[in-house]
Formats: structure tokens, C-alpha cells, sequence
């Protein structure tokens, strides 16, 4: 039964997350066709291109919600032995499906969005129940103290990040579309709606802190603290690029530079997905005022991040508890020494490929162009090290451990990083030069990244799991900062992808010296 | 870089995934560990949210293993589940928990207390 609560979490808090994204676009994009795209008169293209976005949110809100609605329900059912009768009243389920009937009845009536008072009407009182359904998932909706300051707080949060990162795909594709003396006119109109945004995520943010976090402990001692936390650095990268777009907008030159404005909006457009997700994450764990008794201290974060020498020796595989033992929570000394064994060694080869892909940069180590190799011994030891009950150090063949799916999954993972890595090496030796397939890793690495965030909350041994965890949340946020560095460094004017370029290795590098620094004790 | 991609989704999807928590037991009567005369047990549950009722049981676990489900009291205040249960033989009980918080998440969990001899 635990297994299955952890299972059905985890859907939850990653269908959450989606459903946000989707929810946010959703209300973002109706906001920019009415108060961006129309006064300004936005090209015919333009706006069609627009209304297709406002659509596929609106069906994408639909299968979201549906599925997350779906997946609540069956964990109610499951674990309580409910019939379906009895879960259809619950307040959640009756959100979804107003929620789901908000969202069709836009998708159905988007064409005419710009063309009729009566639908535009229609369209914001279906994004207000969008927005007010979407309450119903929120820490707001069940707390006992505060309720009504926290409910507005909740809907000014969540309707910030709509104007603001839900309106950038709209602002993205018309930016392509406009010509250029008409671009200025747009970002300044755009920035605008967004700046609105940005004043309502950071009013809400207040009252959650003062309501859900409650005092300095409460950020650094608890899985909530942490993640708002981390939410807070993201936003604060995003602010950064929204500030360049805006100073763009704003009277730097009469000429707006539509190509760098394009990709700071993508890399926004990402990270604003994962801050989505972490909000998701957030809204699935419990409130810092309500974890008394097991917060961590700062002599325990303290201790726990004081620099070591890195564990170089293994303990040998004999001296492991059995695989069911460890996965049921009876892990000994010996497999932590193991886990960080293992975690010491992939930080020194992480921070070997960040020194060499810096060097490659200054153009006087060209032989450093073959660092993606140096994923090969990663990938060699994962196969060694994984699965010390395999082979080649357990009993166990290689083909017959193949029906463990953790062994398989790891497995799959060694031959992908040696794809993957063979794959880098052919771009960084100008074997592969297509635009195209030079942007889709830095996708996956800030996407892995990405969904590091969904796992981050400590329930069970509190303390233990939030001091690993916060290893854990700064990798999250170095590994979506090299992702999309490297996406900017491809895709970016020759200014902004030079100082990019020497982003992501150096976050490779702070990577690694996390990982060397890690301990389970 | 796309072997790091794949590092970071691999260790994404390998961690252990903790369960969530929304309603947390604030307090409970009979405390954890307490030790209760046998007879009427009035049983208490203060949790930190708003609570569906009607979505959450509450049971009671006997030393030999029976169990019985505790019917809640009307008009409870909010975040609260209130009972009575009767406890008539010597030993460890437990009340096992499982709600739905108003915002849609389950959580649970147990209080055991003793039961003294007559």
C-alpha cells in the first residue's frame, strides 16, 4: 500500500504540474489576444496563430485536469475502498469537471474570440472558473487560519504567472510574424501585461511566506522552505531575462533586437516550466508552519555540507545488505558508503567534462573537444556499480537480472548515456551540424532537470530525506541553467551565445562539486 | 552535455519518491503512547487543514487484531474527526488514520496507546 500512495503521488505532483503549465497558457494566452493582440491590431496571421494556441491550451488544460482528476480519484479509491458514487462528490472532483467544461467551452468558442463582446465575456468568465477550479488543489483551500487572505493570494499568484509566462508562446509567435518597426510596439505592450503579472506572483508570494512558511527555520529546515526556496532562484534567473527583454522594449535604441528577444522568450518559455513544476511540487508538500518537530537545524545542514575528502574506496559488495532489505528502508553503513562511493566518482568525472569543455571554449585546448567521451567511463561504471548483486561483481547474469526492472532500468540508462554521449561527441567534432539536432539535448538536460524538481518532498525519516534533498535542488537548478545556456549558446546572436557558452560548463563543474561533496550521513 | 541529459533524467526518475502530506495530525486524544482506563474512549483528531469527513475512516485496532470503524460526530470543528469507541480489554490499540483533505490529498497515519487492566 505505501508503494502505491508513493506511485499515485508522484503521478499526482507530475500531472499537477502539467495541468498548471496548461492552465496557465490556457488563461495567458485568451489574456494576450484580448489585451495585446486586438488593440494593437496584430496581423491576421498573427491572431490565428494565436487562437490555435489559446485551443491547444484549452485542450491540453481538458486532458490534464481529467487525467489528474482520474488519478486522485483511483488513490481515494484504492486506499479507502470507496465506490466511485461516494468520490464523485468529493469537492476535488467537482473542481476537475468545472474545471474540464471551463476549458472545452473556450476551445469551442476561441475563433471568434476577437470578433465577438459576447464571447470575450464568455471567455473570461471561463477563465475565472479556470483559475477559481484550480484553487480547489491548493494548500489555500484547506487551511483553517487565513483561509480568505491566502484564497486571494493563490488566485493573484496563479493569475500573475498566466499574464506573464503564459502569455509568452502568443508573444513568441507574433514576434515572428510582425515586421520589424511594429515589434517595439508589441514587446512594450507585452511587458506590460507581463510586468502586471510579475506584481501579482510577488504579492502572492508574501503572503505565502508569511502564512506557510512563518519564520527563517521554516525556509532552511523543512521540504517546503527548501522549494519555495528554490522556486525563488528560478524566478529571480527568469526576472533577469524578463528584464532584458523589457530594457529591449523600453527605449535602449529605436530598434528592438528581435532575435536575441526570441531566444531570452524560449529559455523564459523553459524555465518558467520548470518553475511551474516546482510549484506543483510545492503545492504537494506540507506547509513550513505545520512541520514542528522534524526541522533540520543549521549545524545539522551545516555538518552534513562541510567539505570532505571524497570517499575514493569502496567498501567491497559483500558487505551490502540484501537489494530488499535496502529498498525497504533497512540500508547499513556499508551502503552509504557504497551510494557515495558512487555519487564521488560521477562528480569527479562531471567536473573532469566541465574543465575540458572550458577549455575547449578558450580555443587553445582543441584535443579537449572529445570530453563527451568522458560520459563512456561514466557510463562503464554505472554498468559496474549500479548493481552490485549483478554482474560482473554479484552472482547474478547479465541476462537473467534483466527481469528485475530496477536492474533493467538501469540498464536502459548506461546504453542512453552511451548514445547520447557518442551523440555529443559527433557534434562537438562538427561530425553533426544541424541546427535542429544540436537543440534537442540541451531539451532533455533541462527536462531531466526539470523533473528532478517533482521529486523533492520528506515524509517518513523527515529529517534525512530533506538533508539529501537538498543536494539534490541545486543540481536541479545547475542542470536547468545548463541546459538552457547550452540552448542559448546554439541558438543565440554571437553576443549572447559567447557568454553562454561559458555558462553551462561552469555549471558542470558546480554540478560535479556537489556530487563529490555528497554523503548520506 | 546530452549524456548529462540522460544522468539527470536517470537519477530523476531512480530516486525514491516520498509519499505527500497535506493534513497533518496536530494532536490527538488519546495521545500518542498514552496509556486509557477500559470502557468509553472519547477519540479526538486535530489536523492542521480541512478535512472531508465523509472520505476519511478512521479505525480502531484491537491487541487481537479486530477492527472496528469509528463513526464520526456531527458538527465537528474545522480540521477535526471526532468519535466514540469502546475499548474493553487490556493492551496496545492503535487508530489507524486515513483522510482526505479538503484540497484533494489523502494522507495517514497511526496513534497507539495502551489500555490498562481493570
Amino acid at each position: 500500500m505505501s508503494a502505491l500512495f508513493d506511485l499515485f503521488g508522484f503521478l499526482a505532483v507530475l500531472l499537477h504540474g502539467l495541468d498548471l503549465v496548461a492552465q496557465s497558457v490556457l488563461v495567458g494566452s485568451v489574456a494576450f489576444a484580448l489585451f495585446v493582440a486586438a488593440p494593437l491590431e496584430l496581423p491576421a496571421r498573427s491572431q490565428t496563430r494565436g487562437r490555435r494556441i489559446v485551443r491547444f491550451a484549452a485542450i491540453a488544460t481538458l486532458i490534464t485536469t481529467g487525467m489528474a482528476t482520474l488519478v486522485s480519484a483511483l488513490a481515494l479509491r484504492v486506499s479507502l475502498d470507496l465506490g466511485m458514487r461516494e468520490i464523485v462528490g468529493a469537492t476535488f472532483v467537482v473542481a476537475g469537471v468545472a474545471k474540464a467544461a471551463a476549458a472545452a467551452t473556450i476551445a469551442c468558442l476561441v475563433r471568434a474570440l476577437t470578433r465577438s463582446r459576447t464571447v470575450r465575456v464568455v471567455s473570461v468568465v471561463a477563465c475565472s472558473v479556470v483559475l477559481g477550479a484550480a484553487l480547489t488543489d491548493t494548500h489555500a483551500i484547506a487551511r483553517i487560519d487565513g483561509s480568505v487572505a491566502l484564497t486571494l493570494a493563490t488566485i493573484a499568484h496563479m493569475l500573475g504567472a498566466a499574464l506573464w509566462l503564459g502569455g509568452l508562446p502568443c508573444f513568441w509567435w507574433a514576434l515572428r510574424d510582425v515586421d520589424p518597426a511594429a515589434a517595439m510596439a508589441l514587446g512594450r505592450r507585452f511587458s506590460l501585461v507581463a510586468a502586471f503579472g510579475v506584481a501579482l506572483i510577488v504579492a502572492g508570494a508574501v503572503v505565502f511566506a508569511i502564512f506557510y512558511i512563518g519564520s527563517i527555520d521554516g525556509v532552511y529546515g523543512t521540504a517546503y522552505g527548501a522549494m519555495a526556496t528554490t522556486k525563488g532562484v528560478l524566478l529571480a534567473i527568469l526576472l533577469a531575462l524578463g528584464c532584458a527583454n523589457f530594457l529591449a522594449t523600453h527605449g535602449i535604441g529605436t530598434r528592438m533586437p528581435i532575435l536575441r528577444t526570441l531566444r531570452f522568450v524560449e529559455v523564459e518559455m523553459g524555465i518558467g516550466v520548470a518553475v511551474l513544476m516546482a510549484a506543483a511540487s510545492i503545492t504537494a508538500a506540507t506547509p513550513s508552519v505545520d512541520v514542528v518537530a522534524d526541522r533540520v537545524t543549521l549545524a545539522q545542514i551545516a555538518h552534513r555540507v562541510r567539505p570532505e575528502a571524497p570517499r575514493l574506496t569502496s567498501p567491497p559488495p559483500g558487505m551490502l545488505s540484501a537489494p530488499a532489505a535496502a529498498h525497504d528502508g533497512g540500508r547499513n553503513a556499508q551502503d552509504r558508503a557504497w551510494s557515495e562511493y558512487n555519487h564521488h566518482w560521477a562528480g569527479l568525472l562531471v567536473v573532469l567534462m566541465g574543465i575540458a569543455a572550458l577549455a575547449q571554449r578558450t580555443g587553445h585546448a582543441p584535443f579537449a573537444r572529445h570530453w563527451p567521451l568522458l560520459f563512456l567511463l561514466l557510463a562503464l561504471f554505472l554498468l559496474v556499480r549500479a548493481d552490485p548483486e549483478v554482474w560482473p561483481l554479484g552472482p547474478l547474469g547479465p541476462i537473467e537480472s534483466l527481469r528485475d526492472p530496477e536492474v533493467a532500468q538501469h540498464r536502459l540508462f548506461v546504453v542512453m548515456i552511451v548514445a547520447f554521449a557518442l551523440f555529443e561527441w559527433r557534434v562537438r567534432t562538427g561530425r553533426i551540424e544541424s541546427p535542429a539536432l544540436v537543440r534537442v539535448f540541451p531539451l532533455v538536460t533541462a527536462a531531466g532537470a526539470t523533473l528532478l524538481l517533482t521529486h523533492s518532498h520528506a515524509v517518513g525519516d523527515v529529517k534525512e530525506q530533506l538533508l539529501i534533498e537538498m543536494t539534490h535542488l541545486p543540481i536541479a537548478v545547475l542542470g536547468i541553467v545548463a541546459g538552457w545556456s547550452r540552448w542559448l549558446e546554439v541558438a543565440a546572436p554571437r553576443a549572447e551565445g559567447r557568454w553562454a557558452a561559458w555558462v553551462w560548463p561552469s555549471a558542470f563543474v558546480l554540478i560535479g562539486l556537489l556530487l563529490l561533496d555528497y554523503r548520506e550521513a | 552535455m546530452v549524456a548529462l541529459a540522460t544522468l539527470l533524467t536517470a537519477v530523476a526518475v531512480a530516486l525514491p519518491i516520498p509519499a505527500f502530506a497535506h493534513a497533518v495530525l496536530l494532536s490527538s486524544e488519546p495521545a500518542t503512547n498514552a496509556v486509557v482506563a477500559t470502557g468509553p474512549l472519547r477519540v479526538r483528531l486535530q489536523f492542521s487543514s480541512r478535512v472531508d469527513a465523509a472520505r476519511s475512516r478512521v479505525m480502531l485496532l484491537a491487541p487481537d487484531g479486530a477492527e472496528t470503524k469509528l463513526a464520526f460526530a456531527h458538527d465537528m470543528p474545522p480540521g477535526m474527526l471526532a468519535g466514540l469507541a469502546r475499548v474493553d480489554r487490556a493492551g496496545g490499540w492503535t487508530l489507524q488514520w486515513q483522510v482526505l483533505s479538503v484540497d484533494g490529498h489523502v494522507t495517514r497515519g497511526d496513534v497507539r496507546f495502551s489500555v490498562r487492566a481493570p
